[in-house]
């Protein structure tokens, strides 16, 4: 179904190429997972698949292409719209027709169909991926997992040979992005339909898979085979195939309940038991946000109501929730950019032990010791080099410009000082943004889904940089959807749904009596002391060797 | 309705809301107008449309201050400001006071209207029935005026996070840091649908079309627009015998026209849904051609009825002619029930947002039964 050979192409104005002497087939009817680092030329990859990649983007590209025995380099991607179809990351940003059921039938339009069949094709493709009854709705009306069904409806109408999606789940929170995952099961599964995804979050979509296309980025040669023989190979991997690397499960599980079959099997270990107690919430300390009865609405439209939240110093919390539940809203209270309707919020300096209140307080008292993190990093990066972004903030917060080796070097972004952020990855920008704020030295940081977009070793780097910073006494208040992350370093897990907290408790407690929001190892021992791979190689059986699977 | 009725419509309704300063007919004009709004049974657009009337109101007030407070003519004076002060110092009078009234009336007319229009009509059915050649002119524009309200609302957030970064904003050499991330923002956000767009074959040109076909209509088409432009330059500057300045000009008009109708049918583009033509819209675009027939004869005709003067020697209250007013009335006929037609019944379930919490989601319904050699 698709071939590449010696494919290589160059982004204009680079010196590397991004994909370089490319050559692998992929048969008809296969999921396929492009996998690999951020910069690894994922995108480019799929990009090149109906001819956006090089028509849309120029450079130049040697070698050969074929997707349904055409040619996308030759065509073009208006030629091609009819063989692959496209999802993009952002729902947002690929809709053109405000209503559902244009916007699915705007290709078959494009390309002159028949208004006959285009009634049959739209009716059977709102069936498939079951949004018939959102057919009258306005696209901004969705939440996240809707759209991308729309979206890949409208990618269907003109019965591409392949489907391809680029990272469609990033932006979703996790149940949205199960809605997103099963229909393209189930395409894949009923219809035979040719899939090619690609996906940072493994633990998401690896048990779907046929086989996983691995980029290694760097001009090394790729990996194309079977889940369980690529994670063998490669350390990019979910916690349950790491833990199961590290104890030597054979086959390695890719499903929970594969793994379960070897805590069953493996004697010892269904007594795993951590060796630190349950740690409780901090009941000393300083209050350094309190959240009093806060109710607030945007518009009308209630955002928040009677939140209470009482934050200690160097407490380490994940506000968790679906998308809309009010978790930015509440992030945005706490620095006071937005003012409470009801109730109030209160600060407390730790340094001069100052109090203040955000109805009252200015911007300018509360950032010399809250430092708040946007969700796109590309919203505060605008100087010419990583230097300069850390200066702009020392000086609007009348601060000389500092040293910032230590800050860059935690960061992992040393060799970027003098560098242009917006050429840098997303996890690079995501960093500079996040070093960006710290650069004020706020002891309250606020982080707005710090981990779009970013591979798993960037996810270990930022929570081993966010304990860090717990450690040297910095209170981390961080709302995302990512549940391996809260597992590695919140404390404390604060579920909002509708607005409203719904659960406060400790990470574990919370992780562990939650279906959505509990980690994989959580799920595979269904123990609340064990949340991480750490957890379970940290725990006395393990460490006596009783374990091992061998 | 058909988009096109109510273009009819907005034609019969917005012609009189300009030209007419009668209060009595603006006010039927307006009424009609709300009626037919408040039948739409629409709540999403419903944002907008407060927008409108409340951008009205302001007017109304603006015009009716402005008007007591300037002019000082009238025989009814309500009361007296101090003569010292300049432009405002006089009679404050009732005529003034009305024709400001009747002044900021004729504006709210307007806008409702309007704002009735965006609120019926469906936009992209509208787009599509717009001749060909401009169709790919018309989605630009309409993905322009999208663009703005996520631009106006991602210059709030910018500058949002540049304040918490302790940047302040006090001058204009501050924007930069508002400024630069949001063209940034804005042109990644353009070439994301662009590249969308693409993929989905916007702009295909029908496979058969040759180059050379093309570029034989875009030069034709520079031609005609020179034989315009040139045909006006002459008519300007040879102020005598200029019919062949006219030749020129009509002539170029005509075959431009025919060009870009020709481009037109190259494009493959085929309609997913005709909105059918009923008898409701012949009814409309009736009642609405009556109204506006009215309306253009009564002007030809320099009926006195038409216009308002609430100042001496005219009295206070307006001229009526019950035969333009019954014409008027026909434009509250899309109000009347069923005859907005389907999109007036919209499913209300609410939006998945939101509504639980903690449970695994439930899977896609539906769609077992898509055929399969469809799709495969």
């Amino acid at each position: 179904m698709i071939q590449f050979e010696r494919l290589s192409y160059r982004y204009p104005g680079n010196q590397e190429p991004v994909l370089r002497d490319l050559s692998f087939q992929i048969e008809e009817g296969e999921f396929l997972l492009v996998m690999g680092p951020s910069g690894a030329g994922k995108s480019t990859l799929l990009r090149s698949l109906n001819g956006l990649v090089p028509h849309f983007y120029g450079g130049t590209i040697s070698g050969r292409v074929r997707v349904a025995d055409r040619d996308p380099v030759a065509i073009g991607p208006k030629g091609m719209a009819d063989t692959v179809g496209l999802v993009f990351q952002d729902p947002e940003a690929q809709f053109v027709v405000d209503k559902v059921e244009d916007e699915v039938a705007f290709a078959m339009e494009n390309l002159g169909l028949d208004p006959v069949v285009m009634r049959k094709r739209v009716e059977e493709v709102l069936d498939q991926l079951g949004i018939a009854h959102l057919r009258h709705r306005s696209v901004n009306q969705l939440s996240g997992g809707e759209r991308q069904r729309v979206a890949i409806a409208a990618a269907l109408t003109l019965q591409p040979r392949v489907l391809v999606l680029d990272e469609p789940t990033s932006q979703l929170d996790p149940q949205a992005a199960e809605e997103v995952l099963d229909a393209l099961v189930k395409l894949n599964q009923d219809l035979g339909l040719t899939i090619v995804l690609s996906e940072h979050r493994l633990e998401r979509v690896v048990q779907y898979v046929d086989r996983i296309l691995y980029l290694p980025g760097n001009g090394q040669p790729p990996i194309l085979d079977e889940p369980r023989t690529v994670l063998g190979q490669i350390d990019l991997v979910p916690p349950l195939v790491r833990l199961a690397k590290a104890l030597d499960w054979h086959p390695l599980p890719l499903t929970i309940k594969e793994g379960r079959q070897f805590v069953r099997s493996v004697r010892g270990c269904e007594t795993l038991l951590s060796g630190s107690p349950l740690p409780g919430l901090a009941r000393s300390g300083l209050a350094v946000i309190q959240v009093h009865e806060l109710g607030f609405s945007y518009n009308g439209r209630p955002a928040l109501q009677n939140v209470c939240l009482k934050v200690r110093q160097g407490e380490f919390v994940a506000l968790m929730g679906r998308n809309g539940s009010g978790k930015t809203t509440l992030l945005k209270q706490m620095v006071g950019l937005l003012k409470p309707d009801r109730g109030l919020v209160r600060l407390l300096d730790p340094d001069s032990r100052r109090s203040l209140d955000t109805r009252q307080a200015t911007v300018d008292e509360i950032i010399r010791f809250v430092g708040y993190v946007p969700q796109n990093p590309n919203m505060l990066l605008f100087n010419d080099t990583v230097r300069q972004e850390l200066d702009f903030t020392r000086r609007a917060h009348g601060l000389p410009p500092g040293r910032y080796e230590p800050l860059l070097r935690s960061l992992g972004l040393t060799a970027y000082l003098d560098h242009y952020p917006r050429d840098l990855s997303v996890g690079e920008r995501q960093r500079v943004a996040l070093a960006s704020i710290l650069a004020a030295e706020p002891c309250i940081l606020l982080l707005d889904e710090p981990t779009r977009g970013l591979d798993y070793h960037q996810k270990r780097a930022l929570a081993d940089f966010l304990q860090g910073q717990k450690a040297g006494g910095h209170t981390i208040i961080m709302a995302t959807h990512d549940v391996e992350l809260v597992a590695e370093c919140a404390d404390r897990v604060v579920l909002l749904a509708d607005g409203q907290v719904v659960v406060d408790g400790p990470a574990r407690q919370v992780m562990s009596e939650s279906l959505v929001f509990a980690s994989q190892i959580n799920k595979l021992f269904r123990r609340r002391e064990l949340l991480t791979v750490d957890d379970v190689l940290r725990s006395p059986p393990v460490v006596e060797g009783a374990c091992n699977g061998s | 309705m058909h988009p096109k009725a109510w273009v009819m419509w907005l034609l019969a309704a917005v012609v009189p809301a300009f030209t007419v300063r009668n209060p009595l007919y603006l006010i039927l004009v307006l009424g009609a107008a709300w009626v037919v709004y408040l039948t739409l049974g629409r709540t999403t657009v419903g944002a907008s449309w407060g927008s409108f009337v409340k951008v009205g109101l302001f007017f109304l007030a603006v015009s009716l201050v402005f008007n007591m407070i300037s002019t000082h003519v009238g025989q009814h004076v309500l009361f007296r400001l101090p003569a010292a002060w300049p432009i405002v110092g006089g009679a404050i009078t009732l005529e003034a006071a009305v024709a400001g009234l009747v002044n900021g009336l004729a504006l709210l007319t307007i806008l409702i209207v309007f704002a009735t229009f965006n609120a019926g009509v469906d936009h992209y059915q509208l787009l599509r029935s717009i001749p060909a050649f401009l169709f790919q002119v018309g989605v630009v524009l309409s993905i322009a005026v999208t663009f703005v309200p996520h631009m106006v609302w991602s210059a709030q957030e910018i500058r949002q996070v540049q304040r918490i970064r302790g940047h302040r904003f006090r001058g204009v050499r501050d924007l930069l840091p508002l400024v630069l991330p949001l063209l940034a923002n804005s042109l990644e956000r353009a070439v994301q649908l662009a590249e969308a767009m693409e993929a989905r074959g916007f702009g295909s040109v029908a496979d058969s079309v040759p180059r050379r076909r093309v570029l034989g209509l875009q030069i034709g088409l520079v031609g005609a627009l020179l034989a315009v432009l040139g045909g006006l330059s002459i008519l300007s500057f040879f102020s005598g015998d200029g019919w062949w300045g006219w030749a020129m000009v009509v002539g170029g008009a005509i075959g431009a026209l025919m060009i870009l109708g020709a481009w037109g049918r190259l494009s493959r583009r085929t309609n997913y849904r005709r909105v059918p033509w009923t008898w409701r819209d012949t009814a409309v675009v009736a009642t609405s051609a009556g109204a506006l027939a009215a309306v253009v004869l009564a002007q030809l005709a320099r009926v006195e009825a038409l216009t308002y003067n609430p100042f001496s020697p005219h009295g206070l209250w307006p001229a009526f002619d019950a035969r333009l007013g019954m014409a008027l009335l026909g434009l509250a006929l899309p109000a009347l029930r069923g005859l907005t037609g389907p999109q007036g019944e919209e499913p209300s379930t609410g939006p998945a947002v939101g509504s639980g919490f903690g449970h695994w989601p439930s899977p896609p319904d539906g769609g077992g039964s898509g055929t399969t050699e469809d799709i495969a």
